[in-house]
């Protein structure tokens, strides 16, 4: 499904990802672990199509298509979700309206009708329930006065609208509480399916307990210098990132 | 002096006034000899700076008979509303020291004093609770040839009455000016819900000047959609202790639109709050200009005043000026005030897109998101819908917003 090869980025001139080498097939959920710093925010932002990102060698194929050349609309269009790290609040734009303007604009894309009001608002309901979002925040603006908790519970709430193929979750875990770790978990869980993969990025094992991976792959400076699977990931819980880092330059 | 005398507008003035009550004559008398003295503004008078009228006080303009406001609503129970010619003909006395309550205008509004002719005086009484909009219509003159209008209108409620009064100023054809004078008169404890809209405004000078008792609440919503050439000028006296006004403004210009709204808010007494939003969306060539004053007379203690003036710049080609300021001489206060001149967030916009928004949709969602919230701030639902479907007929998109809103 998304295939990348030597993948060097740049951010304002300086280079941060340096050599990404990955490949997730339909049906697998991969992590992606690593220190701050490491390059993991900036490898899914490319994915999702930002701008400020430079690509200076390297390729992404998703589905076989070059997707370095799509904009973000239409990589969303074919099937990419990016939960982010920090869900920006729009104030005046409620969850409701940007989410029916943003799935119709994807079926559009995929040559499906339209769906209307009253179709449209009991999907809403039934993804809002399977991540125990109010119902009333589906309808205020986006993000805004919403806690931490809320805020990556919309996010998953949107992902179980838009029923990605290619679902990248940035540090999902961040600034959650056990109890909404385990909501987010349980809604991301659900969304598993042979016909769509994953890639978690995460700074913590912790949330690996919850959404178990296929794949353990960590990010250090730019470069994937291990994988391997869920073992991978307690080892580095047990041992820290310095083990590996330092074993990676033997 | 001589440069007022070349200017072309001034020239309709009368040496004498000759009609109408002693004092009526007085004040335009008053105003006939400021505007000898001290003529229109030039390019070196400071609160005109950004906003050039040379070319507007050198032409022939010749002063319509019609351009009266007309009442477009029901007239609700409890209110009255006369014509001025009919007042000052009939009961002359019950105008007086009501024109000109500001003080002795100058410039165009001084013009509008000394040459209209008629316009509207809409009484609500003391104690009247007045539910449904009062509307008003200023519409362009049918005549295709020049000229100028210069609507009056008098808007007074008594102690306890409530009213909204919504005004259009629509259309005006290349060579129409029109140059209105709005007073409002609030008694103790009364409120005011005041919405203007001014749709393709053509030529558009216009003052609004409002006098509040204690414990009196104004409203003010204007929603300026373009404008060949606007100026306004809107006046708060908070001259009663606990009075409280707020003003809030969304203007969209484009093309080669000029708009200008300036304020001024006077805390004459103490325990007054007054507030000040207004949002502008400039694009095309156009200009946008905003200037703000509150002044805190010394008296004026408690008092609270907040200002804030937000732009959203879409054209390397547009131009904004905006100066909020605050002149202060109590000492125990709360006021801020703020401007910001930016383009769109790009994070928001990312976000928007990254779930599937095409792009030039999530600019529209944003754009209006910015302006929506003015009107969102109006408490009478029917008027605010009205509002949000003037912005949404000028907004790109704004089908598709409305579908999904």
């Amino acid at each position: 499904m998304l295939k990348i090869e030597d993948l060097h980025v740049e951010v304002d001139g300086k280079p941060i990802l340096k050599g990404i080498n990955l490949e997730i097939e339909a049906g697998q959920v991969h992590a992606i672990m690593g220190p701050n710093g490491s390059g993991k925010s900036t490898l899914a932002y490319v994915l999702a199509g930002r701008e400020g990102y430079e690509v200076t060698k390297g390729s992404v194929l998703y589905k076989g298509q070059d997707l370095l050349e799509m904009a973000p609309e239409l990589r969303a269009a074919e099937g990419i979700f990016l939960g982010f790290q920090y869900p920006v609040a729009i104030p005046g734009v409620s969850n409701i309206y940007f989410l029916k303007a943003a799935l119709n604009a994807i079926r559009k894309h995929r040559g499906e009708d339209p769906l209307d009001a009253i179709d449209f608002m009991k999907l809403s309901k039934t993804k809002a329930a399977l991540v125990q979002l109010p119902d009333e925040l589906t309808k205020r603006s986006v993000n805004d006065g919403f806690s931490g908790g809320e805020k990556k519970r919309n996010e998953i709430y949107q992902m179980a609208m838009l029923e990605p193929s290619l679902a990248v979750l940035d540090e999902t875990d961040s600034g959650l509480d056990i109890d909404a770790l385990k909501v987010v978990a349980q809604g991301v869980n659900g969304l598993r399916g042979p016909d769509r993969a994953m890639l978690v990025i995460t700074h913590y094992q912790r949330l690996l307990d919850y959404i178990v991976p296929d794949v353990v792959h960590v990010l250090i400076n730019g470069q994937i210098v291990r994988t391997g699977d869920k073992e991978l990931a307690k080892k580095l819980e047990r041992e820290g990132y310095s083990e590996v880092r330092g074993a990676s330059q033997l | 002096m001589t440069e007022a005398r070349r200017q072309t507008l001034l020239a309709s003035i009368p040496a004498s006034f000759d009609t109408g009550p002693d004092w009526l004559r007085a004040l335009r008398g008053r105003a006939a000899a400021t505007l000898r003295e001290k003529g229109l503004p030039t390019k070196r008078t400071e609160a005109w700076r950004f906003t050039p009228v040379r070319s507007l006080v050198d032409s022939e303009f010749s002063q319509y008979e019609e351009g009266v406001p007309t009442l477009v609503s029901a007239v609700p129970e409890g209110v009255t509303v006369r014509g001025l010619a009919e007042v000052l003909e009939s009961q002359p006395e019950l105008l007086q020291s009501r024109l000109d309550f500001g003080g002795a205008p100058t410039h165009f509004a001084a013009l509008n004093t000394a040459l209209f002719r008629d316009g509207l005086w809409i009484d609500v009484p003391g104690g009247a609770v007045v539910e449904a909009p009062i509307e008003i219509s200023h519409a362009s003159p049918s005549s295709s040839e020049p000229g100028v209008v210069y609507p009056r209108v008098l808007i007074t409620a008594g102690e306890g009455a409530e009213l909204t009064l919504i005004e259009t100023y629509a259309g005006g054809r290349a060579g129409q000016l029109s140059n209105s004078v709005v007073e409002v008169e609030l008694g103790r404890n009364a409120k005011m819900n005041h919405v203007r809209v001014h749709e393709n405004a053509g030529l558009q000078i216009g003052r609004v000047d409002v006098r509040q008792d204690a414990d009196s609440g104004y409203r003010s919503t204007v929603v300026t959609l373009g404008g060949a050439l606007l100026r306004f000028d809107v006046r708060c006296l908070l001259q009663g202790k606990g009075a409280e006004c707020q003003l809030d403004g969304a203007y969209l210009t484009d093309g080669d639109d000029h708009v200008d709204h300036h304020t001024l808010v006077e805390h004459q007494a103490p325990h007054c709050r007054s507030g000040q939003t207004y949002r502008g969306i400039v694009s095309g060539k156009s200009t946008a200009v905003f200037d703000g004053v509150v002044v805190v007379h010394r008296d004026a203690q408690k008092t609270e005043a907040h200002q804030e003036n937000r732009n959203l710049l879409l054209s390397d080609t547009a131009t904004i000026h905006t100066k909020p300021h605050l002149e202060i001489d109590a000492d125990d206060v709360i006021c801020s005030h703020g401007a910001t001149v930016g383009a769109l967030d790009e994070d928001q916009l990312f976000y928007l897109r990254a779930r599937g928004v095409p792009e030039d949709f999530a600019l529209a969602m944003l754009t209006y998101a910015f302006v929506e919230s003015i009107v969102d701030r109006m408490s009478h639902e029917p008027t605010r819908a009205r509002m949000r479907e003037a912005l949404l007929s000028r907004i790109p998109h704004g089908d598709e917003i409305r579908e999904v809103t």
